[in-house]
This record gives C-alpha cells, sequence and structure tokens, in this order.
C-alpha cells in the first residue's frame, strides 16, 4: 500500500487530472463511467502501488469495465492512454474515438499486440491514425449504400462494426403473462390489497397489461456457388444478430440444410466461421431451395417455429430443384410462421426481375420480398420490423415493409 | 412397493400398458429414488398415458397439470379467492372491525384455492403421495421452467400470508413434453430422462390387442402393419399409437374384418391430420401400402 502522504492523488499531482481525463474517455467509448465510479476508483487506487502498472490496470479494469464486451476495448485503450509520453502524444485523440464507439478502436492495435500492460515501457506507440478509422459523414453514407459484394476487405470489417450496432430484436410479440399496467383486465390481487387502505371500499381497480418479448428469428442463408460473393457477410450478420439476440435459429443451404445455431454462436466469428466450416459439407454447391425448405419444415419447423417466429430467407432465387415443391414447401413455411420474409441481394439491381423458376415459385408465398445489398437495406428492414404491432397475429399486411425502401 | 423392473413391466402390462424394457426402468428408478421421469417423444406415443396407469397401479390420485404458455403461480400453484374474500371484507367492516383484524381474516386458508402443483404437495402430507403429472412442458414458457425447477428440487411451498407448506414424501413426477422447443438442461438435469419411441410391429400388436381385445386377430395385424408401413412414409406428421388406436376403434365401429382400399380412403382421416400428407397418399400408393401391409401381416403371423 502507498504511503497516504506521499499519495500522489491527493499531492494534487497530474494523477487525479489524467484519471479523471481517462474516465471521461472510457464514458466516450461507451462504458458505464459515473462521477461517482471515479470517485471510488480514486479511492480504490489509494490501495495499491501505483508504481506497478499492472496493479493499476486492473484495479481500472474492475472498477470501470462492467460489461464482456468492453474488456477488449478497455485494454486498448488503457494502454493508449497510460502510456510513456512520447511526441505524437497529442494525435491520440482519443476522445474522438468514442464517436465511433467500436468503429475502429478495436482494430487500432495490430492482430497479436498484447492489448494488457505487461510492463511499462516496453510497449512502442502503436502506429495509427485515428482519423482513418473513424468514417466521415459521407464516408459512412457511402458505406452504407455499397453493394457487400463490392466491399473492400476494410470496408467488410467497418461493416460488420456498423452491424453490430443494429438493434438486435425483429419485433415484439404479445406473451400471455401479465405486468401491472394500464389494460383491459382488472389485478384482482391488488384490487383487494390496495383497498385495504379504504377499509374494504372499492375505490381504486388496478389493472393488468400483456407483456411483450422479442419475436424469436428463423435466419436461412443460401450458400450456393451463386450467393459466393455474399456468404462471407451474411455469416458475420447471422453471428452478430446470433450472439445478440436471445432466440435465434441459423441455418444455411445449397443442396443440403445445415442447422449451425451452435456453431455459430461461438464468441469469437474466427472460431464460429472454423465451426461452421466444419458442420457445412456442400459450401457453394447448387441451389435446390425447395429440398432445403422441406428438411426445415419436416425436422426442424415444428422445434423452432413456436411464439410467433420471424422467419428470413436470405437467397438470390437461382434455384436449380423442382419449382413444384419449392411453391409447396414455402408456402407450408410461410402458413407456420408469423412472418415470412425473403432477402434478395440482386433486388436493387436496376434490371433484376424475380422472372427465374425459383423467384417465380417462392415469390407468392412470402410476405416481404426485400432488398439486401448494402447496410441501407439492412438498416431499414430491422428499423421496419421493428415498428410492427406486437399485437398483430394472422398473416401480417403483405410487403408492408417494402413501401419504406 | 415394486422391487425389481420386472414386477413394475408386469405391473403395467397387466393395467394394458405396453413397456419396453427401458421405460419400464427408467419408471423403476424414478420411483426408488424419487426423481421426477421427464418423458419426451413424437406426439401420441403414450406419454401421458403412463401418469395414468402409474396412479392406478400405485392406488393414488392423478394430479395432472396442463402446461400453456403464460401459466403462472395462479393458476399452478395456488390463488386467493379474491371475490369471497372482498365478500368477507364488507361484513367485516359492517361489524366495524379494524384493519389488523381485517388482513388477519381475509389471508387464511378458507380463502386460498390450491391449484395442481399445492394440491400434490398437500395430498403428499398425508403419507400417500400422488402421481402428479406436469404435461406438455413444452408449452409453457421459460418463466414456468424456472420456477418449476425450484419447486421440484424440496416440494416446498411458501405463501407470504400463511407460511410454509412443505412434504417429506413428495408425489411421483412425471413430466412430458413433445419437443416444440427445448427444455433447457437445469430442469433435465433433475428428472430421469426417456425418450418414447414409436413402437416395434410386435409391441404395437400388442398394445392394439390389450386396448382392444374385441378386434379379430388378423385385422389387428393388418392395421398394425399397415401404421408401420405407413411410418416408413415420408409424411409430415407420421402416425402416433394413439392413431392406431383411433383406426381401430374407427374399424371396429363401421364393423370391417379386412382392410379394403375404400375403407382406408374413407378414414384415411382419422390417421392422418395433414392435408399434405392425405394428398401424398393417392389410390396407386394407398394400394402399394397396403400389398406391402398385407404381406408383412402374413409373415408376421407365420413367424409369430
Amino acid at each position: 500500500m502507498t504511503d497516504r502522504a506521499n499519495n500522489p492523488l491527493e499531492s494534487g499531482g497530474q494523477l487525479l487530472h489524467n484519471l479523471l481525463l481517462f474516465g471521461r474517455v472510457c464514458k466516450t467509448l461507451g462504458m458505464d463511467v459515473t462521477p461517482n465510479r471515479m470517485i471510488e476508483v480514486a479511492q480504490a487506487l489509494n490501495y495499491v502501488d501505483l508504481r506497478n502498472r499492472l496493479d493499476v490496470y486492473h484495479t481500472m479494469r474492475a472498477m470501470i469495465v462492467t460489461r464482456h464486451r468492453d474488456l477488449e476495448l478497455f485494454d486498448q485503450a488503457f494502454d493508449l492512454f497510460w502510456q510513456r509520453p512520447t511526441d505524437d502524444w497529442r494525435v491520440l485523440d482519443l476522445p474522438a474515438a468514442g464517436d465511433e464507439r467500436q468503429g475502429g478502436l478495436k482494430a487500432l492495435l495490430p492482430p497479436g499486440a498484447s492489448p494488457s500492460g505487461e510492463s511499462e515501457n516496453s510497449q512502442p506507440a502503436p502506429e495509427m491514425t485515428l482519423t482513418a478509422v473513424v468514417p466521415t459523414y459521407s464516408q459512412h453514407e457511402a458505406l452504407r449504400r455499397k453493394d457487400f459484394a463490392e466491399m473492400t476487405a476494410e470496408e467488410l470489417s467497418a461493416a460488420k462494426q456498423v452491424m453490430e450496432r443494429l438493434p438486435n430484436t425483429l419485433g415484439f410479440r404479445r406473451t400471455r403473462r401479465f405486468k401491472p399496467g394500464k389494460g383491459q383486465q382488472i389485478d384482482l390481487r391488488r384490487t383487494l390489497r390496495d383497498n385495504m387502505r379504504y377499509n374494504g371500499e372499492i375505490l381504486v381497480l388496478p389493472t393488468v397489461a400483456p407483456r411483450t418479448k422479442p419475436r424469436p428469428v428463423v435466419l436461412i442463408c443460401d450458400i450456393s456457388g451463386s450467393m459466393e460473393r455474399y456468404t462471407r457477410i451474411f455469416l458475420h450478420f447471422m453471428h452478430t444478430f446470433a450472439s445478440s439476440a436471445d432466440q435465434v435459429e441459423s441455418f444455411v443451404f445449397s443442396v443440403h440444410l445445415t442447422r449451425i445455431t451452435h456453431a455459430i454462436r461461438h464468441k469469437s466469428i474466427d472460431r464460429a466461421l472454423q465451426e461452421v466450416g466444419t458442420a457445412v459439407r456442400d459450401w457453394g454447391g447448387g441451389t435446390r431451395t425447395g429440398d432445403a425448405l422441406r428438411e426445415f419444415n419436416y425436422r426442424w419447423s415444428r422445434r423452432v417455429l413456436g411464439r410467433g417466429a420471424i422467419v428470413m430467407l436470405i437467397t438470390d432465387g437461382w434455384d436449380r430443384g423442382d419449382p413444384d415443391l419449392l411453391r409447396q414447401e414455402a408456402a407450408r413455411l410461410q402458413r407456420s410462421c408469423h412472418r415470412f420474409i425473403w432477402l434478395n441481394p440482386l433486388l436493387d439491381i436496376p434490371d433484376y426481375e424475380p422472372l427465374t423458376r425459383g423467384a417465380q415459385a417462392l415469390l407468392p408465398n412470402t410476405d416481404d420480398f426485400l432488398p439486401l445489398r448494402n447496410l441501407a437495406n439492412l438498416e431499414m428492414i430491422m428499423k421496419a420490423l421493428q415498428q410492427l404491432n406486437p399485437r398483430a397475429s394472422g398473416r401480417p399486411a403483405y410487403r408492408q415493409l417494402s413501401m419504406n425502401r | 412397493m415394486y422391487a425389481t423392473v420386472d414386477s413394475i413391466q408386469q405391473e403395467l402390462f397387466q393395467n394394458d400398458y405396453i413397456a419396453e424394457r427401458g421405460l419400464a426402468t427408467a419408471i423403476f428408478l424414478s420411483l426408488k429414488l424419487g426423481k421426477p421421469l421427464f418423458l419426451e417423444g413424437e406426439a401420441g406415443v403414450g406419454k401421458t398415458e403412463i401418469a395414468k396407469v402409474l396412479s392406478r397401479m400405485l392406488q393414488t390420485d392423478l394430479i395432472r397439470l396442463q402446461c400453456y404458455e403464460g401459466l403462472n403461480a395462479s393458476s399452478a400453484l395456488y390463488e386467493w379467492n379474491y371475490a369471497a374474500q372482498m365478500l368477507h371484507l364488507r361484513l367485516l367492516e359492517a361489524s366495524g372491525a379494524n384493519r389488523d383484524a381485517m388482513e388477519h381474516e381475509l389471508f387464511t386458508r378458507q380463502f386460498l384455492q390450491s391449484r395442481p402443483l399445492l394440491q400434490a404437495i398437500e395430498t403428499s402430507q398425508s403419507g400417500h403421495p400422488p402421481v402428479l403429472l406436469i404435461d406438455e412442458i413444452d408449452r409453457a414458457d421459460e418463466e414456468f421452467e424456472a420456477f418449476l425447477l425450484e419447486l421440484l428440487s424440496d416440494f416446498q411451498v411458501t405463501i407470504p400470508e400463511l407460511g410454509t407448506i412443505s412434504t417429506d414424501t413428495p408425489p411421483v413426477v412425471i413430466i412430458t413434453s413433445n419437443r416444440t422447443r427445448e427444455v433447457h438442461d437445469a430442469l433435465k438435469r433433475r428428472c430421469l430422462y426417456y425418450w418414447i419411441d414409436y413402437p416395434t410391429f410386435e409391441k404395437e400388436l400388442r398394445i392394439v390387442r390389450a386396448k382392444a381385445p374385441e378386434v379379430e386377430p388378423e385385422l389387428a395385424r393388418q392395421i398394425t402393419a399397415f401404421i408401420q408401413e405407413m411410418r416408413e412414409m415420408d409424411l409430415f406428421k407420421a402416425p402416433g399409437v394413439a392413431e392406431t388406436l383411433d383406426w381401430t376403434a374407427a374399424l371396429i365401429a363401421l364393423d370391417q374384418r379386412a382392410l379394403t382400399l375404400d375403407v382406408i380412403t374413407e378414414t384415411l382421416g382419422v390417421i392422418l391430420k395433414y392435408q399434405d400428407d392425405i394428398d401424398l397418399l393417392t389410390t396407386d400408393a394407398l394400394t402399394a401400402l397396403n400389398n406391402r401391409a398385407i404381406l408383412q401381416a402374413q409373415t408376421e403371423s407365420m413367424t409369430g
């Protein structure tokens, strides 16, 4: 423990100032930092040896970070902030990085760089230019409009970060459970309790309102040859979505259907993709959408389509299977879910018309037919689904979403 | 009670339930260890029936809780009888009681309505534990599962106004699921698990004979063989044992002695519940199916 008399925190040195500054950096990075918490951090630092960088690091980490996903971000911020002053110190405009939370900082350090402060001075200042990874508005707009298939590797990783900020539900449903609130049904238990104070005269009638819950989501993605350019980014989307939402079932198909719900839940995207790779036997093969949907209907629908699920089928509609089978199975699938949405990466191409046999068979049996070619599409779809009325049961209004395009 | 797996199997048979060895073992262990039995399987393979048979065998009550979404403590455990309480409240008010007395009088056993789970605990207190059937747990939501988990671990209920109700002799618990969703591992871990499959030809024939003793042996064989063949087909919903028995009853009611194509076509709705599946069985397909069934029934009758 440090001697209190010599405590730099209390002697009015730079440390306290820097500590508070670091707190603000963490806050702009999206961590839950309050002034109170910073006072506690300052108090806690009284009890550790301030010369030991590792102890300081762990103290701050334990007190500032409250969510697992912030750990990595904190590590990088810590390393950047608490380093020996160098000449280019001023260019580390850290708070600016916070404006684009996760919009770059995660990728700041070269892969393999040790994030934590193992030693005080061996860590060289990473070479980086923060401005490059924080897209300006127009860059951001361009990214949103860019076809997934034409993205460069950097743009893809930026796109993934945008995906992480998308809502993690696709609309809500009413459950059969109730909570106190304004509603039709009288809460007898509370009626009795609340009216005891009026000596049994019934003066107030508390009611209950139904609770809502996120709808279960089923993602079925085409990974056949014709979809190759989009497969990777869609798998990333499935990974992001599946790891942030509760009830998500993920499937991929080309000739056969493969359930990848468990494989894709892996925390690291690389491990997840690797596991998916081992699970799937027919990458880039031909497309038999009808057979895949049939397999889904027979084997999985009863287990994953309960509770008003939303099914998103991502395919370009190029199909080599039997169109009659596809028509029949798509119709069956549509009947057994709340909303059956076909997302097509080709739809926004000016001359594209869904004229292939597969598309013709599929189209009449879907509730929505929407483009999924860029981030703007994805954002629009997810936001529109959020706004749907949780009460609505039965068939939703057809192509309601398309009007917002 | 039952000393061996054999005696259980025997006794089940006496009660017209044909159980294979695995199921008998699971039931035996469930009774011995006092652990709930978790039964999964396709619809109509006799999951619920086990609880009924077991309550007959043990000569005890059957308390059934049918699960559905939104099932909560007030429909599963207990509920105060608010209407009666409010009436009583008015009476107390008229008699000029003070508020403490009101509270004291209102929350007594007299106004408590036991729901299945509390009933099971209360019945168990008499030393003669009932069979508690928690049917189709997959229809309830996760919240209820978590609640059940707590109850199954110590069979004790605390009612804030009354105190704790518990039992030393827990009920025999049977939980069934049709697997329309996966039930949480934590719940399964506390149970013995058994998957009930579609029965083999011999077993199904025995079930038909046991449940419908009046059926002609030849017809019983044909029915069983037909259903068995049908399950081999690629159907959206294959017929369960319940359908076999319904069909048998239908054929008996129609005074049929043998399966003919006409009768099969007319009664197909008893076995198949999806239009797509019925469409799949054209006259040709039915003829082929029936021929195979007749052949199988004959071989079985020779070997059996």
